[in-house]
C-alpha cells in the first residue's frame, strides 16, 4: 500500500501534492494509485518505438502535467527531460529515457 | 449580486474541460465546495454541453492540449458564439507562449500547470466570475428608486441565476397590475400615485418574504414577481386592496394578478412573464376576480388571435371576408315595407372555417385593425347599393359601422366622400352607425365629428342604445338621426317588465328627439306587435331575415316591387 511516508521516502514533494488535493490524504493517494495505471506510459513507449515524435511528444506532455500536479518528482524529472527533447524533435536515444521512467515507476509500484 | 443565489443555497457552475482524468479530479476537488462542477474530456464534448440550454455555466476552465478538438479551437468557437461569448474562460497550460496567445484569443486569465495552490485557483475563478457578472449588469441601477424593487435588468439576471442554480424547483411567475392607475395619478396627483406604488411594493415584500421573492416594476403600474410555487393564491392580495383604500381614501383601488404556475424552465423568462401578463390582462375590468391563472387554452386563444391578425390582409385580398345584409322593415304601415339594410361582416377562413364576428371584431377593435375592416365594409356596401340601384332601379340605404378609431381619424370625412363618389351613390344612402358607448367616452369630440358628417349629408345612427350609460343631458344635445335600441332589451321585453319599460322609454326619447327608433333582434310576432304599439318605426331581426349574402337579399327587393 502506498503511504504518505513511503512517497516522502521516494522523493515526492508530498506537501505540494497534498496541498493541491486540499490536504486530503486518501484522495491524494488514490490519484497516485491511478496514475500508475495510466495507459499514457504504454502509449509513450509505443510512440517512441513506432518512431512517431509527434505522438510521443503529446503523450509525454500529458504525463508531465499529471505527474507534476501529483508532485511525483523522481518520475517527473525524466519525463520533463523527454518533453523538452521531443519539443524540438531532437535526435536522441529515447529508449534510455523510457527505461529511466519505467524504473522510477516500478519503485512506486513496488510500494503497492 | 450573489445574495439571492446564496440565500437559496445555490451554486454557480464551472465547466472543466481537460482530457486527463486525474487533473479533472484535482480541480474538481478544489472547486466542489464552492461551485457545482461539470466535466468534459475534449472540446467537442464541451461544446455540446455548452449548447445544452438547461444549464448555464459561470466559468470554463480550459486545457489547451486535447485530442478531438483542442482548447484553442474551442476558445475560438466560444468567443465567436453570441450565446457563449459571455462565459469567461480561464485556460490551463504549462506552456508560456500559449498563455500569451490564448489571452490574445479571448481567454480571460490562465492557470499554470502544475496547478498553483487551491487558494490561488479559487481566487482567480471567483474574480473572473465576479467581473463578468458585474459587467453584465453594471450599466443599470439595481433597484428601482421609488419602490426599492429590482429594476428590469437585475430582475432578469436574478431569475436567470435562480434557473441556473436550481433547475428542479417549482416557481411561479406573477404579474400584478393596478387597474386604472393613470386615473389615480390624474385625479389625486402623481405623489399619491407614487405612494400607492410604494405601498404595493412593501406589501408584496411582506407577502412573499424578502428571501424568497424577486420582484420588479417594469413599467408604470405593472409588478413582476418570481416566487416559489404555491398551490393557492386565495385571498393573497385581498388585504392589499383594503389597505390601499384605507391609506389613500380612494375607493376601489383594484389590484389584479395573473399567475403562471410551475413555469416551464425551457421557455425564456420573457415568455414566462408574457404568460402571466396574458392571464393578468384577461381579467381587466372583471371585478369578480382578483387572480387569474394562465392556462394552455389561454395561450391557444392568444395564438388564434395572432393568427387572425396575421391573416386579415389575405382575407381582404382573397375576399374571404364578405359583407352580409340584414333587412330593416318599416312596421307602421299596413304591410311591413323594406326600408334599408345593415351591413354585417362575415369571415370564412380557408383553413379555420367560419370565424364568429364576436371573436374577431373585439380583437380588431382593441388593436385598431378594425379600421381596415370598416373601410372594406364601407366600400363593399357602397358598391352594392349602386349595383342594386342599377339592377332594380331602387335605392336600399345601408348602415355601416363606424368604430371609435375611425372617428378620430382626420381623414374620415374625405375617405367616406371618396367612397360615395366612386360608387356614384348619394351621401345619405350610406348610413353611419356609432355605438352609444363611444358617445359616452368622449361626447364633445364625437359631437364635433358627427356635426361635420351631418353637415355633409350623412345620417348618423346611434347603435346599441341603452348599454352605454349616456347621461340624459348628453342625449338631448348629441346630433343623431336614428336611435337603435340594443337587442338585449328587445329579447327580454316580453318576459321582463323592466326591459319592456326600458324599450318604451327609448321610444319616448326617440319621439322627443324627433328621430325614428330601430329595434334590433326582433324574433317573433309578439315582439313585433308590442313594438308597433309603442310607436317603433323600424324593425330588424330574424323575424324578417337573418343577415344574408347580397344575392339572397335581392328577393326582398323583388318582393317590394
Amino acid at each position: 500500500m502506498i503511504t504518505v511516508e513511503g512517497l516522502k521516502e521516494y522523493g515526492a514533494n508530498v506537501e505540494e501534492g497534498l496541498a493541491r488535493c486540499m490536504n486530503n490524504e486518501a484522495f491524494y493517494l488514490k490519484l497516485v494509485d491511478k496514475v500508475l495505471k495510466d495507459k499514457g506510459f504504454e502509449e509513450l513507449r509505443a510512440a517512441v518505438e513506432a518512431n512517431d515524435p509527434d505522438a510521443a511528444f503529446e503523450e509525454a506532455h500529458k504525463l508531465k502535467g499529471v505527474l507534476a500536479n501529483l508532485a511525483l518528482t523522481p518520475l517527473c524529472e525524466p519525463v520533463n527531460e523527454m518533453v523538452e527533447l521531443l519539443r524540438n524533435r531532437s535526435e536522441a536515444d529515447y529508449t534510455q529515457y523510457l527505461e529511466k521512467i519505467e524504473e522510477k515507476k516500478r519503485l512506486l509500484e513496488n510500494m503497492l | 449580486m450573489s445574495d439571492f443565489a446564496y440565500s437559496k443555497g445555490l451554486k454557480r457552475r464551472i465547466l472543466i474541460v481537460e482530457d486527463e482524468e486525474i487533473n479533472r479530479e484535482i480541480l474538481g476537488n478544489m472547486l466542489q465546495d464552492d461551485y457545482a462542477v461539470s466535466y468534459a474530456e475534449n472540446g467537442a464534448q464541451a461544446l455540446e454541453m455548452l449548447h445544452e440550454k438547461k444549464v448555464r455555466y459561470s466559468l470554463i476552465l480550459l486545457d489547451l492540449l486535447m485530442p478531438v478538438m483542442s482548447g484553442e479551437e474551442l476558445l475560438g468557437k466560444i468567443k465567436a458564439d453570441e450565446m457563449l461569448s459571455g462565459i469567461p474562460v480561464i485556460v490551463m497550460t504549462s506552456e508560456k507562449p500559449a498563455e500569451v496567445s490564448s489571452i490574445k484569443h479571448g481567454a480571460d486569465d490562465f492557470i499554470t500547470k502544475p496547478y498553483d495552490s487551491p487558494e490561488v485557483i479559487k481566487a482567480r475563478c471567483e474574480r473572473i466570475i465576479q467581473l463578468y457578472e458585474d459587467k453584465s449588469i453594471i450599466r443599470s441601477a439595481e433597484k428601482d428608486e421609488l419602490t426599492g424593487l429590482f429594476t428590469r435588468e437585475f430582475f432578469h439576471e436574478y431569475v436567470r441565476q435562480a434557473d441556473d442554480y436550481d433547475e428542479i424547483s417549482s416557481d411561479d411567475a406573477i404579474v400584478l397590475n393596478v387597474e386604472h392607475f393613470h386615473m389615480i395619478n390624474e385625479m389625486f396627483g402623481r405623489d399619491m400615485g407614487d405612494e400607492i406604488l410604494k405601498k404595493i411594493a412593501n406589501a408584496l415584500m411582506q407577502i412573499f418574504g424578502s428571501g424568497m421573492y424577486i420582484g420588479c416594476r417594469p413599467d408604470a403600474d405593472y409588478f413582476y414577481l418570481y416566487v416559489d410555487h404555491r398551490d393557492s393564491y386565495d385571498g393573497l392580495f385581498t388585504g392589499l386592496s383594503d389597505e390601499l383604500e384605507k391609506y389613500s381614501h380612494i375607493p376601489k383601488i383594484r389590484i389584479r394578478a395573473g399567475v403562471y404556475q410551475n413555469v416551464d424552465k425551457q421557455i425564456s423568462i420573457d415568455e414566462r412573464f408574457d404568460h402571466a401578463k396574458l392571464a393578468c390582462d384577461r381579467i381587466r375590468g372583471d371585478y369578480t376576480r382578483e387572480v387569474n391563472f394562465y392556462s394552455r387554452e389561454m395561450n391557444d386563444a392568444d395564438l388564434f388571435h395572432e393568427r387572425l391578425i396575421h391573416d386579415i390582409d389575405d382575407a381582404i385580398a382573397n375576399r374571404n371576408l364578405t359583407v352580409f345584409y340584414q333587412p330593416k322593415y318599416g312596421i307602421q304601415s299596413e304591410k311591413p315595407e323594406l326600408r334599408s339594410a345593415e351591413a354585417l361582416i362575415r369571415w370564412k377562413h380557408p383553413e379555420l372555417g367560419m370565424i364568429s364576428p364576436g371573436e374577431f371584431i373585439p380583437l380588431f377593435e382593441s388593436n385598431g385593425l378594425i379600421q381596415k375592416l370598416d373601410h372594406y365594409v364601407w366600400r363593399e356596401a357602397a358598391s352594392q347599393i349602386r349595383k342594386w340601384r342599377d339592377k332594380f332601379g331602387v335605392t336600399v340605404p345601408v348602415s355601416v359601422n363606424v368604430s371609435r378609431v375611425d372617428i378620430y381619424d382626420p381623414e374620415l370625412e374625405n375617405g367616406l366622400i371618396e367612397i360615395i363618389e366612386e360608387s356614384g351613390i348619394n351621401v345619405s344612402d350610406l348610413m353611419l352607425e356609432i355605438t352609444e358607448s363611444a358617445y359616452a367616452d368622449d361626447a364633445k369630440g364625437l359631437t364635433d365629428v358627427a356635426d361635420k358628417l351631418r353637415a355633409r349629408g350623412f345620417k348618423i345612427e346611434m347603435d346599441d342604445f341603452g348599454t352605454g350609460y349616456s347621461s340624459l343631458n348628453m342625449i338631448t344635445t348629441i346630433p343623431i338621426d336614428v336611435l337603435k335600441i340594443d337587442m338585449s332589451f328587445i329579447r327580454n321585453m316580453n318576459r321582463d317588465e323592466k326591459n319592456r319599460k326600458l324599450v318604451e322609454l327609448v321610444m319616448e326619447i326617440a319621439d322627443f328627439l324627433k328621430v325614428p327608433a330601430v329595434a334590433e333582434g326582433v324574433e317573433d310576432e309578439s315582439q313585433l306587435e308590442a313594438l308597433k304599439k309603442m310607436g317603433c318605426q323600424l324593425i330588424q331581426g330574424y323575424y324578417f331575415s337573418k343577415p344574408v349574402p347580397p344575392e339572397d337579399f335581392e328577393k326582398f327587393i323583388k318582393q317590394e316591387a
